[in-house]
């Protein structure tokens, strides 16, 4: 009897380690499991049914055999530093997910000792409960490993790492929709602040009444575009504009658009496609003319794509936003290109490619905002605005599209 | 609610550290210039741009909402007094931005009154403006008057705050030191392509002949990260006094060496040594002088800015002086007054001085102007 205490303690010691450093691990940016972890934090988890365990297995043991096919190729000597390192980049790959692999094997090795110790010790009432409560335990551990490994095994969007451009743009309801795009632009700005995201203002476009015509900001911060990526679409407001003598309810709309940041490899951007305007004083320019205006215009030739940029005190920085933007821009016609060359894509099924879709009513004298893609209506307009509680459609919709991955990744099994 | 803007955050801008802030006392400042060949008995002491300045004033920020209103109303009141055919005239779009930058370098910002509290359209609710009490870098006094000096004297925005941003610098400026140009950024960029093409480059003694306020020498500097060193000369005082404060603000003592003299004069030890040479010498045409824009004719320095009878003298002398100074293989950049000028240097260059150099060629601005003339020493 003694000797099963050993591994009861030391499977004890083992969960309890990694459970604390579980919530640790979500500030570490580098740690892979973490980011599976922190881009899926919410509350509601799927369910794994018995077929997808089923399925997963097969995916596992496949893991299991390619890791051992390469661990023993790298280990001969006669292969040429070519197919080395090729080997090593694939194992490389496989590292994060074999590591939760193992762990999942030691913990199911675990639980047929445990279920043969319940089975034994009957008569042992102390024993049984202690070995039964730990049975429990490993369970929920099993559980919790197979569940990374599903999301670490779910297709990825490599975009989801990336920071982000944000673009806020007033549409039908004239200035009341100017006003709200200011609103919508700074509830961003609050959220941002509240995740310790860095909030830069890229340019802003005023209307008369000071509400924003346009506006655009880079975000950055850990896994910010994946967090974000759900906000594209028409956000709704319904309320009495504070222009509005007669107390008429409205109804305007602002459209939201969020890019992922690229840079000038990710889009191989050429000069020679670039033409750079910049004001210019009529006269000979250089030492003759003293301006503070440093507007910068970049047009891409070959899209037709066009960006200026006036509000940084230097021409250099408002060159730099400028091709900040462009990147994003080009990056996302490539990633939409690729998009509907593939066949169904999680965004798609969720809308958050789909810019003309409505995603969001702010309903003002009810105070209340709905999300219409999960159905989800939260009841402290306020707080939503000043960047509070975005979170609840942000996990809703992060959850659905884990579910529609999980859906897609049973049926293509 | 509060209607206002946010200012595009300064932040994003490469702002030095407090620390090599140049001190707005100026007892306790230590002597500015680090003069190698004249020795002068004058020592000036650079002025501190507003936004160093400690926030040791304090006003109503009903005072201030009126401060704001009557800047407003002047800045928008230039566009009736001027004929849109006058060349020469302010514009109310540029000079509500300018105002804008004003407030963001005069007023602390705070969790109880950012600057964006100044520029809302509303006014302040009930008492709220009496009460609340705004901190300032400048009295409101100073700022009614360096407003009415910015739009009545024409005084360039640049002097009235004491600083340009220039590339992802801020550099102090003031009276006496020319306002860097926005083209001239250009020439870092420049340096910048021949370094990356070439680490040799990284490694040498470069020059910025004139160098103002010292903007290409620490943007030179800068872009050589931390091995090569740069020389940066100039004839005016004022100029050095800036420049090396400037220099030592970015934390570069080590890599600028700041040096007053006449062009090459200071130079004597590196000659034939250089790896590189960059000047943005005066290149304007006397005759032009009394035409000019009156930010820069009446308020920026003639030293600076007239390059004699064609505007070529300094050019000139600098295109003689490079053949001497530059290592084989160096590389040289001069901006020039434009086109006519860069074709005069090529041909210059390339006939009087042709066993000198190679690859001469004139690099346009942005504005499709060929304003500057680069090339390597043979
Ligand atoms: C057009 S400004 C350029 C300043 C600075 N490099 C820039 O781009 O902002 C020309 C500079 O040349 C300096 N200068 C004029 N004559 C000079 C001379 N003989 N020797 C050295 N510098 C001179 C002026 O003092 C002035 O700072």
């Amino acid at each position: 009897m003694r000797r099963m205490f050993r591994p009861m303690i030391m499977s004890n010691l083992i969960r309890s380690c990694s459970r604390a450093t579980h919530p640790i691990d979500r500030t570490i940016p580098s740690s892979p499991s973490s980011k599976i972890v922190r881009l899926f934090s919410t509350e509601m988890e799927p369910q794994l049914s018995p077929d997808l365990i089923k399925i997963m297995d097969q995916r596992l043991s496949a893991i299991e055999h390619r890791n051992a096919i390469l661990q023993r190729l790298i280990n001969q000597p006669e292969y040429s530093q070519e197919e080395f390192s090729r080997a090593n980049k694939e194992l490389r790959k496989l590292r994060d997910s074999m590591e939760l692999i193992t762990a999942l094997r030691a913990i199911q090795k675990e639980i047929d000792g445990l279920k043969t110790l319940v089975s034994e010790s009957s008569d042992d009432k102390d024993m049984l409960d202690m070995a039964v409560s730990e049975l429990d335990e490993a369970v929920e551990e099993e559980k919790r490993l197979q569940t990374l490994l599903l999301k670490s095994l779910l297709p990825k969007d490599e975009a989801d790492e990336r920071d982000c451009i944000l673009e806020v743009r007033a549409g039908t309801g004239g200035e009341e929709a100017s006003l709200f795009a200011m609103d919508i632009f700074r509830m961003y700005e609050r959220y941002s602040q509240k995740k310790g995201w860095k909030f830069d203002i890229v340019d802003i476009t005023e209307s008369d009444m000071k509400g924003y015509k346009e506006a655009s900001a880079a975000i950055c911060g850990a896994s910010v575009y994946g967090k974000l990526k759900f906000e594209s679409g028409i956000h709704r407001v319904q309320r009495i504009p504070i222009t509005e003598k007669s107390g008429r309810i409205h109804t305007s709309a602002v459209s939201v658009a969020i890019l992922p940041q690229a840079d000038e490899v990710d889009v191989q951007l050429r000069n020679e496609d670039l033409r750079i305007d910049t004001y210019r004083s009529g006269g000979c320019g250089g030492q003759h003319a003293n301006t503070t205006n440093s507007a910068v215009r970049i047009i891409h030739h070959p899209t037709g794509i066009m960006v200026s940029i006036q509000d940084e005190r230097s021409q250099h920085m408002n060159k730099a936003k400028a091709l900040k933007v462009l990147c994003a821009k080009l990056y996302e016609i490539e990633r939409l290109r690729l998009q509907s060359s593939r066949s169904k894509l999680r965004s798609e099924q969720i809308g958050s490619g789909d810019r003309s879709g409505r995603i969001r009513t702010y309903n003002f004298p009810q105070g209340r905002v709905t999300d219409h893609r999960v159905g989800i209506t939260h009841h402290a307009i306020e707080d939503m605005m000043e960047g509070e509680n975005l979170d609840t459609f942000i996990d809703a919709l992060l959850l659905r599209q884990e579910m529609d991955a999980i859906a897609s990744f049973s049926s293509t099994s | 609610m509060i209607r206002s803007f946010r200012f595009t955050s300064l932040l994003s801008a490469a702002k030095p550290l407090r620390s090599f802030a140049c001190s707005s006392s100026p007892a306790i400042e230590p002597p500015q210039c680090s003069s190698s060949s004249s020795i002068s008995l004058r020592i000036t002491h650079p002025k501190t741009p507003l936004f160093l300045r400690a926030p040791s004033h304090a006003a109503p920020l009903s005072e201030v909402w009126k401060w704001h209103g009557w800047a407003k109303d002047l800045a928008s009141s230039v566009d009736d007094n001027s004929s849109p055919e006058d060349e020469d005239s302010l514009d109310s779009i540029l000079l509500l931005r300018e105002l804008k930058w004003l407030i963001e370098d005069s007023i602390e910002a705070s969790d109880h009154h950012h600057p964006v509290i100044i520029t809302g359209t509303e006014t302040p609710r009930g008492d709220d403006g009496e009460k609340k009490s705004v901190k300032l870098r400048a009295s409101l006094e100073e700022l009614y008057d360096l407003w009415r000096q910015r739009i009545e004297k024409r005084r360039p925005f640049q002097y009235v705050v004491g600083c340009e941003h220039w590339r992802d610098l801020v550099l102090c400026v003031e009276e006496g030191v020319l306002i860097p140009r926005p083209e001239t950024e250009l020439v870092v960029d420049m340096v910048e392509e021949v370094v990356r093409g070439d680490e040799w480059f990284k490694r040498g003694v470069w020059a910025d002949l004139g160098t103002g306020s010292g903007a290409i020498a620490i943007g030179v500097a800068r872009v050589l990260g931390g091995c090569g060193r740069v020389i940066a000369t100039d004839l005016s005082h004022v100029a050095i006094a800036v420049a090396g404060n400037n220099v030592r603000r970015y934390g570069l003592e080590g890599m600028v060496e700041v040096r007053e003299g006449s062009w090459f004069e200071p130079l004597k030890d590196v000659e034939g040594k250089l790896v590189g040479l960059v000047s943005n010498p005066p290149y304007i045409p006397s005759d032009d002088i009394p035409g000019l824009q009156a930010e820069v004719g009446r308020h920026e320095p003639r030293l600076a800015l007239d390059g004699g009878v064609d505007g070529t003298d300094s050019l000139l002398h600098l295109c003689d002086g490079a053949s001497r100074m530059l290592t084989s293989g160096g590389f040289f950049a001069f901006e020039t007054n434009g086109e006519k000028q860069s074709k005069m240097i090529v041909d210059y260059m390339t006939s009087n001085l042709k066993d000198s150099f190679s690859g001469v060629k004139i690099v346009s601005d942005f504005a499709g102007i060929g304003r500057f003339v680069t090339g390597f020493r043979l």
